[in-house]
């Protein structure tokens, strides 16, 4: 499983370690930011909207309010006023909920009930009555009333042109025109969003899974026109983020003027069918893909036009055409991309936003192209490999795709594949093998951390990091004990407080890659405090000595010819206690104040895609089997490989996990997943964990994964290019593919299901 | 009302609204934060602990109806500093990420295995499937429970 | 959740008196009762976190699992107390070995927690999933309010009902073991303040009609206290299959409980129960006429299949749901003949 080209001189970067957070979460011990102790804490239970569009012309409280315990009831008529509007996950204005009698769609917080125990804010909350003035809502694509929004380049999004690929379509020999739709899905990650407010004077503490302490801090701060240094927000734990948790939401502002109102501590733990409308979504989108190409089965055009909705205030978008663009060597390129406003809640980022829902109608394509053409489809994957962006002529940092293709392809017994569709059975189940391109662009943001180390060799890295899952924890105990010349065990791993230093949201699979590097970046400036001094130091062994050339391993100070110095004496020349550095990191290509500006809430980012150097992205090849019974046509996926090349490879273990999980997201996305709406009224109907089907243990066989060796020098000095996401990529049109490789039948619509069959 | 509930062992007196449920009453009046809740509905799993031996949904049951029977959270699981096997073999195999259904599925493992449904893979996936991971843990979860089935002591009354 | 008073009865005529009240009396249905009986739970407390259901009583019935708690099978056939757990009568020898059907259903369905939990008493009266029912923002809905109208007609209905249903519902009962109890003929026994009924099984539970919002026979404090299944050649020969798109803990989209008394390739008498797409527990008569007397084969098993959903009536969504009805009767009837017994 280790990944030889990620090791390090250290040891420990490549190596496998069990998670240094894993005994707490075996015990309970772990605390998600519901499970922190806080006294006397009343309830609060959301009172959402039951209309899409109009306003709330008043509300009957008495019933409610006469709920023994009931002790606050939020509305716009009482705290309208003591709240900014929040801003939506790209940056701009988005729905709002108290600040006005405006209902912007379903399951819109309209009131927040405060109570002595869970128990009475629940009971009242369903005794408030809102009268409403409702209009007719426009739910998603074609309903009547939506209003479309063509988007250009902007500062995250770009919509790549090149050549005439209307003209190059027109005359291809090969053509191939479809279109496709991907569903709306709810990250339901299994913590509920829950949020806790404490007050200490001025002071405010937020107990809340987030997937980003400081954004979280400098919005709440904004909207309740607080001084940063007074809100503190704390998740040392969140319980699954997937991007759900990356974005500020309304809920947060209200329970703090909820505990301010009531003098207490306010807990909210909204329920599961809640959470599908007070925070984000992968909103549905649509495409129309065009491929034009020689027998030979070179493309000569690619088009790709992709439609998404959101809500009426926001063009949130996630615009994949920066990176289906990119896949393949292509002379001409057009795209282009729609935003459809709906009176829908605003969406937000879900793994992998873009090219999930992106890669699948470009992937699908491919098949059927290779499929007319009569090539295997690996074949034509590797007919059309590039080393360079085709948008741009840039380099890629690195690019292994057809490695990945061929490790994935022996494992997986694509050898064994007749053609045919229809072809393969085993008893009453017809057998369907496919495979896609995975990819993701990897993305560094600035960073900052604390780091000190005592003489008796132990370390400690605090900084305001994530863990949602990722194994965050463990990954910089092993960067740190790797660069300091320790054993995991000696570091000391703080997090999940933004009363440290702070690094970005974890989101864009940016956190291993920011993180390590500003942790190695500590651990370089303490390796070079104790080797200055030693060097420097009369009486020392390695006095006179090229500082350069000492480095930190096994507790000591290692000088060329393998003289060492113990650690002990190293660091006690410098201070009698623990050694510590406060460091900033900011990668190429950001501006200089991009880490200063973190300590304000704002985050910058490099974009694998739009870097001026090189286009950074890891690949990854996906193969799926799955079975379609002949006669009711339930559909199975057994068995999957995924091969991804993604730079260093910091813990295999978790990254394993990482890859895993991932896969299994992207089964899920092609057959279970997706959020149903009742299109009269705009609301999600099935918005329970029971009707929005994830798979459970059974449906899940055996999911191998490889790692492809990959050195990349240019993503940046560690050579990490993130994994977090890329595992769902590729697996969407895989298990499409395989369905139509089973059947015959081509489903361009996902997820795809029994009736899809019949 | 008045009730007595014995959890892990020891006995807690609480005073609670009789509409309390097993899991509110453990997370919040006793302050064992261990069993999650995922949905409160009973779709998820994340809040199985075992009363009198067998595994059930904390959400769904009242606390009223549990006085006298003994209830075993994930708190419950370890003796001391020394891990169950089920909890070191989680670990080994890295059988959860975020960890927020992992107190469900452990109460569920090893209820699995007692119940004598470890006996191949296929019985294990299917008896773990009333405990949904969203990130995606299961087949860890499944060489976890493989793994550390033999080790386990057959069972005793106590888990 | 609304306020209630929890009660703990100990044994049966406890039960019944708490259960008995002017009040109660009066209520329009079963379901409607201010006074419910709480066995698992897992249907009664879900419908009350959610608002549903709005008891003012809950009249534990737990410890009736002494005198309703057990599992007999002799020549006349299977006995199951009300308050037998699902998992234990899965996991019961008799009932695997002579009433493969019955196991099945109850092994298919929820999880292994939720089936340490429910009873079989709850079980056959848990209530539809449709959403809109569950939701209780939706004004529209006859079973919840009766004369409100129904949403679900023309919404999001994938899941519901093509069989029994009628102009004012198109809910369906979600449950499975309840479907090898009516295709197995199984009968209820009840105790209710006027005294002890039997009730075909089959007559528990009501078709939608007019008044979707009465859901059983059972007259409000009337208890279930066991399920007798009579013998019959055809049980051990019998099973049930479930579709639905994960491979478990889903309720299902279309279920078949089939069983076959053969002589050699030919049907002397079966017995054809669906789910998952009837608006009640069902049992298809159409079905098993159509099979008697015949060889069982494709053909034979496809003229049952379109007998069976002669009648059904599809809106929207559920567009689908005869035919994959069919498909799973047909694949359960041949696989049925095919067991080795
Ligand atoms: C997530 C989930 C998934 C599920 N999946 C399935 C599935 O796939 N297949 C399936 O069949 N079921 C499924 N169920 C439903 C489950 O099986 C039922 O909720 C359960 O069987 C009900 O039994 P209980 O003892 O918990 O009933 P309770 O909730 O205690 O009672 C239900 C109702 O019956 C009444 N009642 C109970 N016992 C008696 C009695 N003896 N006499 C008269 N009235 C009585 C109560 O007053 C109440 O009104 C699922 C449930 C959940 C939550
Ligand atoms: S919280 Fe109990 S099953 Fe989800
Ligand atoms: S580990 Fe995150 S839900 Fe299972």
């Amino acid at each position: 499983m280790a990944d030889d080209a990620g090791r390090r001189p250290g040891g420990h970067i490549g190596q496998p370690h069990v998670r240094i957070d894993g005994r707490a979460k075996v015990t309970g011990q772990a605390r998600y930011p519901a499970d922190e102790p806080t006294t006397n804490p009343a309830w609060a239970y959301l009172v959402i909207s039951a209309i899409a569009r109009g306003r709330i012309r008043g509300m009957q409280l008495e019933a409610a309010r006469a709920v023994p315990g009931v002790l606050d009831i939020l509305n716009h008529a009482n705290v309208g006023q003591e709240v900014k509007s929040p801003m939506g996950p790209d940056g701009k204005p988005t729905t709002t909920t108290l600040e006005s009698d405006r209902v912007w769609h379903d399951g819109q917080i309209v009131a927040v009930v405060v109570a002595d125990s869970f128990e009475a804010a629940r009971e009242a909350a369903y005794k408030v009555v809102v009268d409403y003035e409702a209009e007719t809502p426009s739910a998603t694509f074609d309903s009547p009333g939506v209003q479309a929004e063509a988007l250009k380049t902007d500062a995250t999004h770009s919509y790549p042109l090149k050549g005439d690929a209307a003209a190059a379509f027109a005359a291809a020999p090969v053509k191939l025109d479809a279109r496709y739709e991907t569903p709306t899905q709810h990250h339901n990650p299994l913590e509920l969003f829950t949020t806790t407010c404490v007050w200490d004077g001025p002071k405010l503490t937020i107990y809340e899974p987030t997937q980003s302490m400081w954004g979280l801090k400098a919005a709440v701060a904004r909207q309740l026109g607080l001084d940063l240094v007074n809100v503190r927000t704390v998740s040392r734990f969140a319980g699954g983020g997937f991007g759900g948790k990356g974005a500020p939401t309304s809920r947060t502002a209200w329970i703090a003027v909820a505990a301010r109102r009531v003098k207490r501590p306010v807990k909210l733990v909204p329920t599961r069918d809640q959470g599908f409308t007070i925070a984000t979504y992968r909103a549905e989108t649509q495409h129309h893909i065009q491929l034009g190409a020689e027998r030979s089965g070179r493309l000569l055009a690619l088009s790709h036009e992709g439609w998404e909705i959101s809500s009426r205030p926001s063009s949130y978008n996630v615009s994949g055409t920066t990176t289906t663009a990119r896949m393949y060597a292509c002379p001409n390129i057009a795209t282009k991309v729609s935003v459809v406003h709906a009176d829908r809640n605003t969406p937000g980022f879900m793994r992998a936003p873009p090219d999930t829902p992106y890669m699948f109608p470009l992937e699908c394509a491919m098949d059927e192209l290779a499929h007319e053409l009569g090539i295997d489809p690996i074949e034509l994957r590797r007919i059309n490999d590039t080393q360079t962006d085709p948008v741009d002529g840039k380099p890629y940092s690195s690019r292994s795709l057809m490695k990945c293709f061929d490790a994935a392809a022996a494992k997986f017994g694509w050898a064994r594949r007749n053609p045919q569709p229809g072809s393969m059975r085993d008893g009453d189940w017809l057998v369907g093998y496919g495979c896609a391109t995975s990819c993701y662009p990897s993305n560094i943001g600035p960073a900052t951390a604390r780091l000190s180390l005592t003489p008796q060799g132990k370390a400690a890295i605090q900084l305001a990091g994530h863990e949602i899952g990722t194994g965050a924890y463990t990954l910089m105990a092993i960067v740190v004990a790797d660069r300091l010349g320790l054993a995991v065990e000696d570091v000391q791993v703080t997090m999940g407080d933004s009363d440290l230093p702070p690094v970005p949201g974890a989101g864009g699979s940016n956190n291993a890659a920011s993180t390590t590097n500003v942790a190695a970046k500590a651990c370089e400036e303490i390796r070079h405090k104790l080797a200055l001094a030693a060097v420097q130091a009369g009486a020392g062994i390695f006095a006179g000595a090229d500082p350069a050339g000492l480095k930190l391993a096994d507790r000591a100070l290692v000088g060329p010819g393998g003289r060492r110095e113990p650690l002990a004496t190293a660091v006690s020349r410098i201070s009698s206690g623990a050694i510590e550095v406060h460091v900033e990191n900011v990668p190429q290509g950001l501006a200089p104040d991009a880490a200063a500006a973190l300590y304000q809430g704002k985050m910058s980012m490099s974009r694998g895609a739009e870097r001026k150097d090189v286009t950074a992205f890891a690949f990854g090849a996906q193969f799926v089997e799955v079975r379609v019974h002949r006669r009711t046509c339930e559909i199975r996926a057994p068995r999957a490989v995924s091969a991804f090349a993604a730079g260093t490879i910091v813990n295999p273990l978790a990254a394993h996990s990482q890859y895993q999980g991932g896969a299994i997201w992207g089964i899920s996305s092609a057959l279970h997943e997706a959020t149903e709406i009742d299109r009269r009224v705009a609301r999600y109907v099935n918005d329970n964990i029971a009707d929005y089907l994830i798979p459970v243990n059974a449906d899940i066989g055996e999911m191998d994964v490889i790692f492809v060796p990959e050195e990349d020098h240019r993503v940046n000095p560690l050579g990490i290019k993130g994994i977090g996401e890329i595992g769902i990529v590729g697996m969407n049109a895989a298990v499409a593919n395989a369905v139509f490789h089973a059947t015959g039948r081509r489903i361009r619509k996902l997820p795809i299901r029994i009736e899809d069959l019949l | 009302m008045e009730l007595t509930l014995n959890i892990n062992g020891r006995d807690h007196r609480l005073s609670l609204d009789p509409r309390t449920t097993l899991l509110d009453a453990l997370r919040d009046h006793i302050g064992l934060t261990g069993s999650k809740k995922g949905c409160d509905q009973g779709q998820c799993g994340a809040c199985t602990v075992h009363l009198e031996g067998r595994r059930v949904l904390a959400c769904l049951t009242l606390a009223a109806t549990v006085q006298g029977r003994p209830v075993t959270t994930v708190e419950g699981l370890a003796h001391g500093e020394a891990l169950h096997p089920m909890q070191a073999a989680f670990i080994t195999h890295d059988a959860f990420q975020c960890g927020y259904c992992t107190p469900g599925q452990l109460m569920s493992a090893v209820a699995c295995v007692h119940e004598g449904h470890a006996r191949n893979d296929d019985a294990i996936r299917e008896y773990m499937s009333g405990n949904l991971c969203r990130c995606g843990a299961y087949p860890k979860i499944v060489a976890a429970i493989r793994d550390a089935a033999p080790q386990m002591a057959p069972k005793t009354g106590r888990v | 959740m609304r306020p209630f008073r929890y009660e703990h009865a100990t044994d049966r005529a406890q039960a019944l008196q708490l259960a008995t009240t002017p009040t109660a009396a009066a209520a329009a249905a079963h379901v409607a009762a201010p006074v419910q009986y709480l066995a698992g739970g897992t249907t009664l407390i879900d419908l009350m976190k959610i608002d549903v259901m709005r008891p003012e009583v809950l009249v534990d019935i737990n410890a009736l699992a002494g005198q309703h708690g057990e599992i007999r099978a002799d020549d006349a056939g299977l006995r199951l107390g009300a308050l037998v757990r699902m998992a234990d009568a899965a996991a019961h020898p008799a009932v695997l070995r002579d009433y493969p059907a019955i196991a099945q259903s109850l092994q298919l369905a929820a999880s292994p927690q939720l089936r340490n939990m429910a009873s079989l008493g709850g079980n056959v009266l848990q209530r539809t999933r449709c959403n809109y029912f569950r939701d209780v923002t939706y004004a529209a809905c006859n079973k919840r309010s009766p004369g409100s109208g129904c949403a679900a007609m023309e919404g999001v209905n994938r899941r519901l009902a093509v069989l029994g249903v009628s102009d004012r519902c198109i809910a369906n009962y979600p449950g499975d073991f309840a479907n090898a109890l009516a295709a197995l003929g199984a009968a209820v026994d009840v105790e209710g303040p006027k005294g002890r009924r039997v009730m075909a099984f089959e007559d528990l539970h009501r078709l939608p009609g007019e008044t979707p919002h009465v859901e059983t026979n059972l007259a409000p404090g009337e208890l279930i206290t066991g399920f007798s299944v009579p013998a019959g050649p055809w049980t051990r020969r019998s099973l049930y299959l479930k579709i639905r798109d994960r491979q478990s803990y889903e309720f299902a989209l279309a279920s078949a409980a089939v069983a076959l008394d053969l002589d050699g390739g030919v049907v002397r008498e079966a017995r054809v129960g669906l789910g998952g797409l009837s608006a009640k527990p069902w049992r298809s008569h159409e079905a098993e006429a159509a099979l008697r007397g015949k060889p069982l084969t494709e053909a034979s098993a496809q003229a049952a299949a379109e007998a069976a959903f002669a009648k059904a009536v599809v809106h929207g969504e559920t567009r689908f749901k005869p035919e994959l009805g069919r498909r799973t009767l047909v694949r359960a009837l041949l696989q049925c003949a095919a067991m080795e017994i």
